[in-house]
């Protein structure tokens, strides 16, 4: 009983070491390679994930690669552009192992990868920035701005030069800053002042014509409401004497008696206050304060 | 004696020999009792070693020879305790998916020397004429339209502004990011956590292609634009990026907020003055509205006035005539019958009206002899008779 447990043991372990030395795993995030005495095809490399078998060291190794992105920059350089006008970019590329024979065949590890990776992403650069004016990254007129043409012609030309020989994909190309040199700068800075000046006369001047523009309006509107006001008034006086000619009709019973009651109420209206009476003699109330009337009263001759 | 001696020796070698291999059996046998308490321990603390937790706001991938196991929903572990076959058969993977990380972004920022930063906003030092292009940050941006020059000269066309960002993301499709984005996992050392192992993986990326996404928007807004939209302009940053990060199926989720941004402090008091400028024109326009506000609200009220002036005069004129009218009408058959009396008593009563009401009351007697009479009349001679005439109106 105890030796066929120490046996079962014991197998076990050795069949765990034998396993060991004639498989590999491959995990999600990786690409093998197996090399047979030194060689391999494509038909040695492993690109899905999983447990795999082998022949044991010295016959057969194994390399893996790591198959997932990575990122790569190149340092900030000053590319002239068409008409040499020079222009300071800083491109990146995100890359990763495609094919793992041609990778390592090429360059083996991915620090040669990357050094020759930013050799030839400084060159693509370089081309590729000198086929462009420098209004095509930026420009006033935004239909001009070719920042995206110039990305993607970058990205072409790099995959054309990368993928074939070398077993790396390019997944993505940048353009990570976009400067100009230290002397652009300070013209740039200067023309800034400037036209920074212009928009602030410009403010001002506009400032002043648009508080007088709603000045005059109010003006205009002022006008408008003060006659459309009297032209109403007009109306309704109007109105008042139309409907007040319809009374005069009724004076029409005795025209003479109602100018005589107009004229009276006239006369007391103006001379209301401030008014000074001068009578001279002969006038009726002088003669009342001179002496008495003679008058008689009169016989009764109708009965009322 | 001897034999006896010899025999009896003989048996005690041999009790000898037996006890030591007695004990030697014994030994054995104990060794393995400890050989297979050590293993039952080995093979307990294998099994045992397969129970993983995964921690709240985490999500878990288990891979199985590598490969990631499971189908559908059961790819991804849940927060919690779990078993799982232990190394090397099955490994777990955690990932942080509820977790947003923020990264500030001052790439496009303008060098500040550490004592600079800490005298903080109100630095007043003088910025040098120029920007170095290697130490200092900025974005491009285009200008306005209207500043049409020669479209290949330089220092024409655009402006330089400086700007902050903030970028947070978090972990979308955990299966695609562990697939496809590097990170530095073999490095993973003991006490170090892989959340901060991953977060220093990417970053590199994540900061790139911010910055592509940054410098391909700017160039499309003028200085004004990022100088006062805060919100449309890191709205078209975080479609482009979110856009990249697709097309390189990152399984990244980003958002991106402008926390910052300046004109270069080298052009400072030209922007300053506009911004004075724009204040002065708000302010001009204000003053201008109130005053046509106040200038409408007179004119209001005067033509209102006027109407209801219109509005008194014909009431008045109306009643008057009535007035008379009905007055005529009553006096009339009084009049025709006897005219001269009611004649009298009419003229009698205004003049008496009349004479109550005037100032002064002037007599001339006519000199004999004369050639007439003469009066000198001193208009307004007292001033203090028109005040009183006012106050009578004023009701």
């Amino acid at each position: 009983m105890k030796n066929i447990a120490i046996t079962i043991f014991i197998v076990l372990l050795v069949a765990v070491l034998v396993l060991f030395l004639v498989s590999f795993q491959v995990r999600e995030t990786q690409f093998a390679l197996i090399v047979t005495f030194g060689e391999a095809t494509s038909e040695d490399q492993i690109k899905e994930p999983g447990w795999y078998f082998r022949w044991p060291f010295p016959i057969q190794r194994i390399h893996k690669f790591d198959s997932r992105m990575r990122i790569l920059e190149v340092e900030v350089t000053e590319t002239p552009t068409k008409g040499d006008v020079p222009i300071i970019v800083n491109t990146y590329v995100v890359w990763k192992i495609a094919e793992p024979l041609k990778f390592f065949k090429s360059v083996g590890a991915v620090v040669y990868a990357e050094d020759y990776l930013r050799s030839q992403l400084s060159n693509t650069q370089g081309e590729v920035i000198g086929q462009y004016y420098f209004s095509q990254f930026v420009n006033s007129d935004k239909s001009k701005i070719e920042i995206k043409e110039i990305r993607e012609k970058m990205l072409s030309a790099l995959q054309r030069a990368v993928i074939d020989d070398y077993g790396i994909e390019i997944k993505a190309l940048g353009i990570k800053q976009l400067k100009v040199s230290e002397d652009v700068s300070k013209a740039v800075f200067a023309r800034m002042i400037d036209e920074r000046g212009r928009r602030t006369a410009e403010t001002i001047s506009q400032g002043d014509a648009e508080a007088k523009k709603i000045r005059d309006d109010a003006i205009y509107k002022e006008k408008e409401l003060i006659a459309a006001a009297e032209a109403r008034a007009k109306i309704i006086r109007g109105r008042g004497d139309a409907e007040a000619a319809k009374y005069y009709k009724m004076l029409e019973a005795d025209p003479e008696f109602a100018m005589f009651l107009r004229e009276i109420d006239a006369a007391k209206e103006i001379l209301k206050e401030r008014a000074t009476i001068i009578l001279r003699e002969g006038s009726w109330l002088v003669s009342l304060l001179k002496e008495m009337p003679n008058i008689k009263p009169r016989e009764p001759s109708e009965p009322e | 004696m001897t034999d006896q001696n010899q025999e009896s020796k003989d048996t005690q070698y041999d009790s000898e020999l037996d006890a030591a291999g007695r004990s030697l059996s014994e030994a054995l046998k104990i060794s393995f009792v400890i050989l297979k308490i050590i293993m039952v321990v080995l093979v307990g603390l294998f099994l045992f070693s397969g129970f993983k937790t995964v921690g709240p706001g985490e999500l878990a991938l288990v891979l199985r020879f590598g490969e990631i196991r499971g189908l559908g929903e059961d790819r991804l572990l849940k927060p919690g305790l779990h078993w799982v076959l232990p190394y090397p058969v099955e490994e777990i993977i955690r990932i942080p998916t509820e977790r947003k990380i923020d990264l500030p972004i001052d790439s496009f920022w303008y060098y500040q020397s550490p004592s600079e930063i800490s005298r903080g906003p109100k630095d007043t030092t003088r910025p040098g004429p120029t920007l170095n292009p290697i130490r200092d940050g900025y974005c491009i941006t285009r200008s306005e339209k209207q500043s049409q020059t020669d479209s290949n000269s330089t220092g024409s066309d655009y402006n330089i502004v400086h700007c902050m960002w903030l970028l947070t993301y978090q972990i979308d499709k955990p299966e695609v990011f562990f697939r496809s984005v590097y990170v530095e996992d073999e490095d993973v050392k003991p006490g170090q956590i892989y959340f901060n192992v991953m977060k220093e993986s990417i970053t590199p990326l994540l900061k790139c292609m911010f910055d592509d996404a940054v410098v391909a928007t700017m160039v499309n807004y003028t200085i004004d634009d990022v100088l006062t939209s805060y919100s449309e302009i890191p709205d078209r940053v975080e479609k482009l990026m979110q856009e990249k990060l697709d097309r390189i199926e990152s399984g990244i989720v980003v958002n991106v907020k402008l926390t910052r941004s300046t004109w270069p402090r080298q052009v400072d008091d030209a922007f300053q003055n506009l911004v004075r400028a724009s204040q002065k024109r708000q302010a001009a326009i204000s003053q201008a509205k109130s005053d046509a506000k106040v200038t409408l609200n007179e004119a209001a009220s005067r033509a209102q006035e006027k109407i209801s002036d219109a509005g008194a005069y014909r009431m008045k004129v109306v009643e008057t005539a009535r007035a008379n009218a009905e007055y005529l009408q009553k006096l009339l058959p009084e009049y025709r019958k006897r005219p001269e009396l009611v004649l009298q008593r009419i003229y009698l009563d205004a003049i008496e009206y009349v004479l109550n009401n005037v100032d002064e009351k002037v007599i001339i007697q006519p000199t004999e002899g004369g050639k007439g009479s003469e009066l000198w009349i001193y208009m307004n001679r007292d001033p203090k008779l028109k005040p009183k005439s006012e106050k009578e109106q004023s009701p």
